[in-house]
């Protein structure tokens, strides 16, 4: 699981929607991933630790992918979980 | 009160558990739970015991409470994690949650622990238990033991059963088939020296002290004798309290990271000790009237010495000035690794008799009340005592936040 730099809309009536985020690969290059669809989105508390788990399709690096992010309430924290 | 219906809620290993659960839930592959592994103290600091550890762990004989040095001997390839306190409490909090959709009525015991008081709810006992369990699996990642009983005591016995993930009941017609032939060790309250005085007279199980005469037992084991003699029959009606029971000592511990040698070095630890405990008496509104200092020097052998106050107190001054006397009185002059400091015999600070004997001094009244306030609102160390600067010694010392806040209670049900 990596931290990530996410541009989101925080919309009044439900959970943060992420639109567009930003990774840094193995050879420090930075790629930046659009989100096209979020399939679904859930909240977890294990531990009693809220998290928001998105399951999510974009295109990175020219093909289309599945991947899903987490977002972390108490820490204000966006991360790429699956790839 | 016949017909009461308790639960003992008891998370499988706590804090490797909750440890466990956010690992996996910050995209750990591995599960704490499933290999050899422990939460353990840092060995650098000295503080190297093990705190809690898995089941894989404990086929190893790792057990809680010995030094990491140890567990690792045992097992060269244990995995050990340290603490994080914050992060249990907001387990232990989330849990809490959950158990009070099943009942109004629930104690919780420490942070692990919790009772709830199922009694006239209308639904199957067993039903209820199976989903609380499901509940707290599914939507927090960890597993816990629920003993059901009539009463509080019973339940606890019940839920130490078989782990984990497990209901198991204890009610009084099973007491005799589940409970009577477990060791004496096993009874809440039977510690390692009752234990060895019980075997000293042919009470090996629980079920030989049940069936020892009450009267026989309380003539040689006086009041602690009685209360355990009725803990092995079952007997026990204390109700499930919501809240926190109220205190009855206040105290405070450190084990340092280096052997203090000089009666300089020790009084500082002793103060900065004494700012804590004045500090958390104060917050309390109380004032102890028992002072007790006790301290375990590099061979690891500890002793300690204590002393009534003619007038309880709860100033940061008065409480390093006498835990200095006792230290002095004592005091071998050995390397010394730990120190701790207790105060007990608790009363409210409302209003308490003076004495001639000793003096009282509204303004140290004052002054601890506004660096007290001080420290509230800009932090622990916004105001330090100068004897600190550049002495390798915290100027406040004691406690982790998640064990002051849920302590251990386990002498008061």
């Amino acid at each position: 699981m990596k931290q990530i730099e996410m541009i989101a809309w925080f919309k009044s009536d439900t959970y943060p929607i992420p639109l567009r985020f930003r990774i840094e690969g193995e050879d420090k290059s930075k790629i930046v991933v659009k989100i096209d669809k979020v399939l679904f989105q859930e909240e977890e508390k294990l531990g009693g630790n809220r998290m928001v788990i998105y399951r999510c399709e974009g295109i990175i690096q020219g093909l289309q992918k599945l991947f899903e992010l987490k977002y972390e309430i108490s820490t204000c924290k966006w991360f790429l979980f699956k790839l | 009160m016949n017909d009461r219906v308790i639960f003992h809620i008891d998370v499988n290993s706590a804090y490797l558990s909750w440890e466990a659960v956010y690992r996996l839930q910050h995209g750990s592959s591995i599960d704490l739970r499933e290999i050899p592994s422990i939460v353990g103290g840092d060995q650098e600091k000295r503080h190297g015991i093990v705190l809690a550890k898995s089941i894989p762990a404990k086929k190893y004989g790792i057990i809680t409470g010995e030094s990491v040095h140890s567990a690792r001997e045992k097992c060269p390839q244990l995995v050990s994690v340290p603490p994080n306190y914050p992060r249990y409490v907001l387990a232990s909090d989330a849990m809490i949650r959950i158990l009070e959709k099943y009942s109004p009525h629930i104690q919780r015991y420490s942070i692990d622990e919790a009772f709830l008081d199922f009694s006239g709810r209308g639904e199957n006992f067993m039903d209820a238990a199976f989903r609380l369990k499901e509940e707290v699996k599914e939507s927090l990642g960890f597993s816990v033991n629920i003993g059901i009983g009539p009463n509080k005591l019973l339940a606890k016995m019940a839920s130490d059963f078989t782990k984990p993930d497990k209901i198991h009941t204890l009610f009084h017609h099973e007491i005799k088939d589940k409970m009577h032939s477990l060791p004496v060790r096993d009874l809440f309250m039977v510690g390692s020296r009752t234990e060895k005085k019980l075997q000293s007279r042919g009470i090996f199980t629980i079920g030989d002290l049940a069936n020892t005469k009450r009267d026989y037992i309380h003539s040689w084991l006086k009041k602690p004798g009685l209360l355990i003699w009725e803990y092995a029959n079952g007997i026990e009606d204390s109700p499930v309290k919501n809240g926190l029971i109220p205190l009855k000592s206040v105290g405070n511990s450190t084990t340092m990271p280096f052997d203090v040698e000089t009666r300089e070095e020790a009084h500082k630890v002793l103060l900065a000790i004494s700012e804590m405990i004045g500090l958390r008496l104060r917050d309390l509104d109380s004032c102890g009237g028992v002072i007790s200092v006790s301290i375990k020097n590099h061979m690891f052998f500890s002793y300690s010495h204590q002393r009534k106050l003619i007038t309880p107190t709860n100033c940061t001054n008065t409480i390093y000035r006498v835990s200095r006397e006792l230290f002095d009185e004592m005091w071998k002059g050995e390397a010394l690794r730990h120190f701790s400091i207790n105060l007990s015999n608790l009363v409210s600070n409302d209003f308490f008799q003076l004495s001639i004997l000793e003096s009282y001094n509204k303004k140290e009244e004052l002054l601890d009340r506004t660096i007290d306030n001080i420290r509230l609102k800009y932090g622990q160390n916004s105001v330090i005592r100068s004897c600190f600067l550049y002495s390798g010694i915290d100027p406040i010392i004691g406690g982790v936040v998640a064990e002051e806040a849920y302590p251990m209670m386990s002498s008061i049900l």
